[in-house]
């Protein structure tokens, strides 16, 4: 949760005065209170619930409060199966959710469809939303998701946009 | 596996015995597997014989444990023995009563595809033959609601058939998001 990018004031404040940017300020406050939306269809999701509990303990990290409405939520979490089906719920959800939203594609199915190459299933997801850190596993372990969670902390702190989004700079 | 072995000390199942002298012009052939009784039924008398299977006191079958088809194309020693016909509908059936099942298996012509609907027997066949009409495009006569029930509403063709690609033909790239209605 490192502070560096704070800076000191002058010398005369005593230390009493901090300079920061705003971008960085709210990209700090994003970072550590991710909100994530599940969206477990398959045995990945039972490694995420595991993630959540307290062995594992998401909260740690400040993203322990999930949301299973998509408009209150910021970090899609695809952890399973999708079919041909579920793809439209999928993007619905993807697109009820307000900028800026990060996505991770939890294991091989959702990632790349896994062992199941047929008909019904569809063959990675980011053909159809953006992925900003995939998860390989069949399934992953716990600490693979706590991995990418910080690796999405990273990348926010960083002030990289979400893949889906783009920057427009004026 | 008690039933069964029920079945295979008995010298010659109940069920066939009366089959044999009621519904004699309607039985094309009986096996046995594995403890299973096997018939099977012309397409025109099905519904009769499933009728008294389920509503004669002695056999008593009341639990319809699953319908189902098999595609033959691809077995010729299976399509041999029924002139041809592609498809067969399969029931599994249980009876409380005398603790045995039963397969009833039903030769589906390809240009005939439709049989008579079961429903009105077992209410559970209802979510049965429609994932069999999803699966295999064969239509049951006097469903109350015949439409697919695993694939969207708008999916074309038949998975389960043998000619059906395992790939697919590019629904799973192709969407169109606007018209899905989730």
């Amino acid at each position: 949760m490192g502070l560096d990018f704070v800076g000191r004031g002058p010398e005369e404040t005593d230390g009493n005065i901090i300079t920061t940017t705003i971008d960085k300020v709210v990209n700090w406050g994003r970072k550590n209170s991710l909100w994530p939306m599940p969206f477990g269809t398959a045995c990945c999701a039972i490694e995420m619930m595991a993630t959540l509990a307290s062995k594992f303990d998401l909260s740690r990290f400040g993203s322990e409060a999930i949301r299973f409405s998509p408009r209150q939520s910021d970090l899609l979490i695809v952890s399973g199966r999708i079919s041909i089906k579920m793809m439209p719920v999928l993007k619905r959800i993807y697109d009820q959710m307000p900028d800026p939203k990060w996505v991770i594609s939890m294991g091989a199915c959702a990632s790349c469809g896994g062992v199941f190459d047929t008909y019904t299933l569809i063959q990675g997801v980011d053909q159809f939303i953006p992925v900003d850190v995939y998860i390989p596993g069949c399934p992953p372990r716990p600490e693979d998701l706590i991995d990418a969670v910080l690796q999405v902390q990273q990348k926010i702190a960083s002030g990289a946009s979400p893949k889906g989004v783009e920057v427009v700079y004026e | 596996m008690s039933e069964e072995n029920q079945v295979e000390e008995q010298p010659k199942p109940l069920v066939l015995g009366k089959l044999e002298a009621n519904y004699a012009d309607a039985l094309l052939a009986q096996d046995e597997s594995r403890g299973t009784v096997v018939v099977v039924i012309r397409k025109e008398r099905a519904y009769a014989v499933l009728e008294y299977l389920k509503t004669d006191p002695e056999l008593a079958y009341t639990f319809l444990v699953d319908v189902t088809a098999v595609d033959n194309s691809q077995m010729e020693s299976e399509l041999m023995q029924f002139d041809y016909a592609r498809f067969m509908v399969v029931y599994q059936l249980y009876s409380y009563q005398g603790q045995c099942r039963l397969r009833v298996k039903v030769p589906m012509p390809e240009n005939d595809l439709s049989i008579a609907s079961v429903t009105a027997l077992w209410q559970g066949a209802n979510w049965l033959e429609r994932e069999t009409y999803d699966m295999f495009g064969i239509t049951f006569d006097g469903h109350p609601d015949l439409r697919r029930i695993l694939m969207p509403d708008d999916f074309e063709g038949h998975p389960l058939r043998k000619d059906y690609p395992l790939r697919g033909r590019g629904e799973r790239e192709r969407f169109n998001f606007d018209k899905q209605n989730v």
